[in-house]
């Protein structure tokens, strides 16, 4: 197979065995696009995993968002009008009405109540997923803490909590995420809602995708405030959006300081391959004698140069795999997460530049070296 | 008649002076014939060399190689005519240190696709007497023997003509015999014209005539 391969492409047994000539010339040389290989794609990979754990860390929550009042046009409640009315927009969406209020709650402990922030929310195991204990349905009498305050005050399922004088029973403790930035329930008690007050001061709407939450969200805003402004809506994911543009940049101007390190390997390239030139200079005269043609001279030398960039590259790439593990071990606390198509990009871009820089940096001596006259070369 | 050059004449610039380094020099060559050119250093044989090996073009003159007039080629065209019709030895054999003698006999054809050449190439170590030096390195090879390997080099293309520069220039006296013998024999039994530039005394025993240069005139 080899042999084969050798027969068809002399230039790379050639170049082959001329790199062999200077073992630790051509592997320092390597080397430099190994470095430059790494550099480019650990803090590719770097960027992508920490942009991917910080979106996690937000919440799963681009296909939720929020409708609250307005606050103009003496808009402050929303009604079951409104509710009515989001429902009509899309059949897709789950729509849970919310009414946060303060209530002083007494946990049991010593000293007075204290007031709490409640929020009163129709089904909440439709927005909430529980650390402990289950949500009932529906929930009744019973309540739902955040994670801190479980903590704060030692409550598991089974404990009683006194609400304005009436005593309840938590249900579940649950988790803090998942259910978007305005309505962290981490500080909160859920109760179930009363929903004969027909007075809400928050809807969340939920959709399958995030598409598609997109669309109801911008169809919500013209049809609600058709007339007047009423409510504003809420997107999560716009915040995400942004903070992935964001990332995008940073990781741009990573890579960029990347391929610092690789334009210097090119330059290592450049001088070995020079040297190389000058070196060989009466060989290649030699060779151009019995009858190589400059083209001859110009594929050989730079499939020296290809070589170098592509067996560095290849070095590289292996340890960018390794480094790129550690780094999802440690941040993501999934080391094969680095086999994601997005990071395995920043991979091959960073092996694809070193092969191009290696070319670049050969394009000068290979010429040098086959535009040598072969007279001026043997008489030296 | 494989050379015919006549009124062949080259001039180098080098600052505000020119230099004449052939001036006017007539040579004809046959096949089989063994030439020597002798002369003192700067006396233009190796410049002599190199026009005819197509390496340099003469500043004015005629040269017929081949049947075949070589003025106004192109660099590529003068490259594949050369490989065609002439084989060089040199005086530092110039063989690549990591191949072996049949894959430095073969480096000529080395971007031809021509499966039968590390054949040819061992056939000829043979005839020069390195049937049993075929896997060895330069390094692993006395001075005599790279000089045979480069002989065999020299006649993979099947040429019309050898060209020699200084062949025994460091080769003591037997080795430079035993490859004078080489010489004489490629020139008897395979018909091809060689022309050995030197001065070397020794040379003269061997070849058919010796056109003597002195400050670029034939004597």
């Amino acid at each position: 197979m080899l042999r084969r391969v050798a027969r068809r492409l002399p230039a790379l047994k050639m170049a082959y065995r001329n790199l062999s000539r200077t073992k630790v010339r051509s592997s320092l040389a390597a080397l430099g696009i190994v470095v430059g290989v790494v550099a480019i794609a650990s803090l590719g990979v770097f960027g992508v995993t920490l942009q991917d754990s910080i979106s996690g860390n937000l919440g799963d929550v681009g296909n939720q968002f929020t409708v609250t009042p307005s606050g103009e046009n003496g808009v402050t409640e929303l009604t079951e009008r409104d509710i009515e009315r989001i429902e009509r927009v899309s059949s897709t969406a789950t729509v849970t009405p919310m009414q946060s209020n303060i209530q002083p709650v007494d946990f049991g402990g010593e000293g007075p109540a204290s007031q709490q922030s409640l929020l009163a929310v129709e089904n909440p195991q439709r927005v909430y997923t529980t650390v402990e204990g289950s949500i009932p349905q529906p929930l009744r009498n019973g309540v739902l803490v955040g994670q801190s305050l479980a903590e704060e005050h030692d409550l598991g399922p089974g404990s009683a909590v006194d609400i304005n004088g009436t005593s309840r029973r938590v249900r579940a403790v649950i988790t803090s995420s998942g259910s978007g930035f305005t309505l962290n329930p981490d500080n909160r008690l859920i109760v179930s809602i009363d929903r004969s007050a027909r007075e809400y001061d928050r809807i969340v709407v939920s959709e399958p995708s995030g598409t598609e939450a997109n669309a109801t969200a911008m169809e919500i805003r013209r049809s609600l405030n058709n007339r007047e402004q009423r409510v504003s809506v809420q997107q999560l994911s716009q915040f995400i959006g942004q903070i992935g543009k964001v990332f995008r940049a940073v990781n741009i101007f990573l890579v960029g300081i990347g391929s610092i390190s690789l334009f210097v390997a090119g330059i290592s390239i450049l001088n070995v391959m020079l040297m190389s030139t000058v070196e060989r200079r009466e060989e290649i005269g030699v060779l151009r004698a019995v009858g190589f043609q400059k083209r001859d001279v110009l594929k050989m030398m730079l499939a020296e140069a290809s070589l170098l960039g592509v067996l560095g590259g290849l070095a590289g790439v292996g340890l960018s795999i390794v480094a790129g593990a550690i780094i999802n071990h440690y941040i993501a606390g999934n080391a094969l997460a680095v086999f994601s198509p997005q990071k395995l990009l920043y991979v091959s871009i960073a092996f694809a530049f070193a092969v191009v820089a290696s070319i670049v940096s050969g394009l000068y001596p290979a010429w040098k070296a086959a535009s040598e006259e072969p007279v001026e070369a043997l008489r030296s | 008649m494989i050379v015919d050059a006549s009124g062949v004449t080259k001039r180098y610039e080098t600052g505000n002076e020119v230099v004449t380094a052939l001036d006017d020099v007539d040579f004809r060559l046959h096949s089989g014939e063994f030439v020597s050119i002798m002369g003192p250093s700067g006396s233009g044989k190796t410049t002599c060399l190199n026009i005819l090996g197509l390496l340099d073009t003469p500043t004015e003159g005629e040269i017929t190689l081949d049947g075949r007039q070589v003025k106004g080629l192109s660099d590529r065209e003068r490259t594949t005519f050369r490989k065609q019709t002439i084989g060089f030895v040199f005086q530092h054999y110039y063989l690549i240190p990591t191949l072996t003698a049949t894959e430095n006999v073969t480096v000529p054809r080395t971007f031809d696709n021509d499966p039968g050449a590390p054949e040819r190439a061992r056939d000829l170590l043979d005839r020069v007497g390195l049937g049993d030096r075929l896997t060895h390195k330069p390094d692993e090879l006395s001075g005599g023997q790279k000089q045979r390997v480069a002989i065999a080099r020299s006649l993979i293309n099947r040429p019309d003509i050898v060209l020699a520069d200084e062949p025994t220039g460091n080769l003591d006296r037997d080795t430079g015999h035993q490859i004078l013998d080489e010489f004489a024999r490629v020139a008897d039994e395979r018909d091809v014209a060689v022309v050995a530039v030197t001065h070397d005394e020794l040379v003269k025993e061997y070849t058919d005539r010796t056109i003597d240069l002195i400050d670029g005139e034939v004597c």
